[in-house]
């Protein structure tokens, strides 16, 4: 069973870097994927996360995404193919003489370098999330961000999102089974497999739901709520987050000041 | 130190109160159990004591609860409650809010405000005393039922609070564990903690106990020492092993060898072997089940009795050997088929209940099977009426009670007349009642022709209607015995005079 989005207990430079540290680079990567317009410089930060990863032995989380990632980002480019029409045409997605003499829904660079960038910030912050959170444990995560102060709720509420993952993926599987036995048989088509989805997901998500007030009350009994400000010298900090955190604002300068130009 | 006084508790959509009129003192340091039958009112009681009702839930209450001479309603809610009060709920998944037991156990200790020396102190000790050390690293989804409870007492315990509620804490612990469980509370309760212990069978923490409050629908019907609850109990229903051996010994055996000379094995299971990547999961079996028997498959978890009958629906494949249902190979058959003669039932009805009513619920096999209209319809009825739910027909599953809801799953899965009706587990979370009920109906069906096969751990449910005991370890059959232990006086009228086995002809679907 593939392991999504879960913590690996190993020992690399990403795993002793400050969980805070990491949750500010991501933020800032997350950031400046968003306000570049340029492919080139999203390229480079792609390149930059994924030798992170090499160097930290964990390229193969990221390449496990990569089949979801190429969908997504042909349906971007597509999507802004029909969309944006801007430079030069450099082809046609109907081509000549199929429908019309001339092609039809012309393929601008423009609408390339668009669909590249948008393309590139789903790599880009995809690969950064799953880094920290396959490198840092959910309870120093947690608690780093309560030091920046995001209330407790949303805290735990991301924590154990992350938790129940693998579980759910379980469950998911027992459901299938038991309905397997009574004779299930998802029907073929897109009407079939739609319809094959409700003995499913109704199992999966009411006995989630089902959860949540003894979830609640756990939290509120392991004393979260009245939790007193942790103290934030529990964080070590070290020369690779330094290095991080400064590599992350030199490109964010970059980055500004190659808009500015 | 707790003290409910005329304490009624309605919630906020039922009609009846949960809770009517209790007046119970718990004196500090009393270890308190509570028992009776489902729906009896004992969660609600551990609520209403750990001050959940009034700080988490609406719904009406009347009456007081006095915790430690103040009113309960005067704290700042479970914030400041759970500083003295400490509470295991019986669904350990979740309880379990981290990715490891280590973090899991940490958490109440860091909120605490403990310096790292102390915590690390706690939590070895604690985790010592559960028996956990070795689970320090582990995942959540990676640990049996058995270990998840382990891990959220672990949790509760390090959190060292004056009052410890347990809830149906123990229902997924083998013996060896409850035992353990058992030395911790006798240590807990030495060291003056008030511990009050929620289930519908305390008989393991009877020797402890002080005082067993036993309730009935929402009152209080006693309050008794523990020696006069056990005197009180209905009288054990095993009767004497002689006696079984006269009447029945030689009857089953009988039994058992026409069987096997007439007809054909439901399942021929021959030479075995299935792996789990690099895990040997069954080492080699040899097995044949007959028309008409009533078995049990016993063995821990991990000794493969769940991969085993996996396969006799096609479910799992046959990683060498050879599996037949109905002279049907399990290995080239479509599962759509194979479940026409073979139902499963999964041990947690709620992994399979999806439709609005129960009417639906039992359609819905059908009509994968192929049976529409009225077919279907009188298949649900006759179904219903064995399972004893035809009231509930347009109830929507979930709002039935769990011990209807495993009935339920048993009513679709009967419904397309299998030959062979496996069940997993069939009486987890079922309280004594309940879970006789439910052998009834086995007996029920198996006079009725169908041959039944129970897989589980726990012998002393079954051992007084199965005829048959297959035990498995690591991947083998161990043994496969005539049950001498079986009483089949308890049974309702059945024939003992001949030995005469139903085959119905199955030529229906």
């Amino acid at each position: 069973m593939k392991e999504i989005m879960q913590y690996i207990n190993r020992d690399s430079f990403l795993h002793s870097m400050n969980p805070l540290s990491k949750i500010v680079a991501v933020a800032g990567i997350i950031f400046l994927s968003v306000i570049t317009t340029s492919s080139e410089v999203l390229a480079l930060m792609v390149l930059g996360i994924f030798l992170a990863s090499l160097k930290a032995g964990l390229q193969q989380e990221l390449l496990r995404q990569l089949k979801l990632l190429i969908f997504l980002s042909l349906t971007m480019v597509i999507l802004t193919i029909f969309t944006l029409k801007s430079g030069e045409t450099i082809g046609y997605l109907i081509p000549p003489g199929i429908f019309t003499a001339d092609g039809l829904v012309p393929i601008t660079t423009g609408a390339l370098d668009f669909g590249a960038v948008l393309s590139l910030r789903f790599f880009a912050m995809l690969f950064a999330f799953q880094l920290l959170v396959v490198t840092t444990k959910p309870s120093d995560l947690m608690k780093a961000l309560l030091v920046i102060h995001i209330p407790v709720d949303y805290v735990l509420m991301f924590v154990i999102a992350l938790r129940f993952i693998p579980s759910l993926q379980i469950e998911g599987q027992r459901i299938h089974e038991a309905q397997l036995a009574r004779g299930y048989n998802p029907g073929k088509g897109l009407h079939g497999k739609v319809k094959s989805l409700k003995p499913l997901l109704v199992p999966l998500v009411a006995n989630s739901l089902g959860r949540t007030k003894v979830l609640g009350l756990t939290m509120d009994m392991r004393g979260y709520r009245s939790r007193r400000s942790v103290e934030s010298s529990r964080l070590v900090w070290n020369k690779t987050d330094f290095a991080a955190l400064g590599f992350v604002t030199v490109m964010g300068a970059g980055i500004m000041l190659g808009s500015l130009i | 130190m707790i003290g409910l006084r005329e304490f009624s508790y309605t919630y906020g959509v039922a009609e009846n109160s949960s809770l009517k009129n209790i007046n119970l003192e718990i004196r500090k340091g009393e270890l308190l159990l509570v028992t009776g039958h489902s729906g009896a009112g004992k969660t609600t009681l551990a609520f209403a004591i750990a001050g959940i009702l009034h700080h988490e839930n609406g719904g009406r209450i009347e009456g007081e609860i006095i915790f430690k001479t103040r009113d309960i309603r005067d704290f700042d809610g479970m914030k400041e409650l759970s500083r003295h009060i400490g509470m295991v709920f019986d669904d350990a998944e979740s309880q379990l809010i981290f990715t490891s037991v280590e973090e899991e156990i940490r958490s109440g200790l860091e909120n605490r405000g403990h310096s790292e020396k102390e915590i690390i102190r706690r939590l070895e000790e604690v985790m010592e005393l559960c028996e956990i050390s070795h689970l320090k690293k582990r995942a959540p989804h990676t640990l049996s039922g058995g270990q998840k409870q382990k891990v959220a007492l672990a949790a509760t315990l390090a959190l060292d609070t004056e009052v410890l509620i347990l809830d149906e804490a123990t229902a997924e612990l083998d013996s060896k564990a409850v035992r353990r469980i058992f030395s911790i509370l006798k240590q807990l309760k030495e060291a003056g903690k008030t511990i009050i212990i929620v289930d519908h069978n305390i008989e393991d923490f009877l020797e402890i106990g002080d005082r067993v409050v036993l309730l009935e629908k929402g009152k209080v019907k006693s309050i008794k020492s523990p020696a006069n609850f056990a005197a009180s109990s209905p009288v054990s229903r095993s009767v004497s092993p002689e006696l079984a051996e006269q009447t029945m010994g030689t009857i089953h055996d009988r039994k058992l060898q026409d069987l096997r000379q007439k007809s054909q094995p439901v399942v021929s299971v021959k030479k075995l072997v299935h792996r789990y990547g690099e895990i040997l999961a069954l080492d080699g079996i040899d097995l044949e089940i007959y028309p008409g028997e009533l078995i049990a498959i016993l063995g821990e978890n991990g000794s493969g009795k769940t991969t085993l009958v996996k396969h006799f629906n096609g479910l799992l494949r046959p990683y060498t050997g050879n599996v037949a249902t109905k002279g049907l190979e399990t290995s080239k058959a479509q599962i759509n088929e194979l479940v026409k003669h073979i139902g499963l039932v999964f041990q947690n009805p709620d992994n399979m209940l999806f439709e609005d009513t129960v009417e639906a619920e039992i359609a819905f096999g059908l009509n994968n099977i192929g049976v529409y209209g009225t077919e279907a319809a009188d298949a649900i009825t006759l179904s219903l009426e064995l399972v004893n739910l035809k009231a509930k027909e347009k109830v929507f599953p979930r709002h039935l009670s769990r011990g209807e809801r495993q009935r339920l799953a048993v009513a679709c899965v009967i419904a397309m007349r299998p030959e062979l009706i496996v069940l997993d587990e069939p009486t987890t979370g079922l309280d004594a009642d309940e879970s006789d009920r439910m052998m009834q109906l086995m007996r029920q069906l198996q006079q009725e022709g169908h041959t039944i096969i129970m897989v589980t751990h726990n012998l002393q449910i079954v051992k007084d209607y199965v005829e048959r005991v297959i035990r498995m370890e690591a991947g083998k059959i161990v043994e496969d015995t005539v049950n001498r232990e079986y009483a089949g006086s308890k049974n309702v009228s059945r024939d003992t005079s001949e030995a005469h086995v139903h085959e119905r002809d199955y030529a229906i679907y």
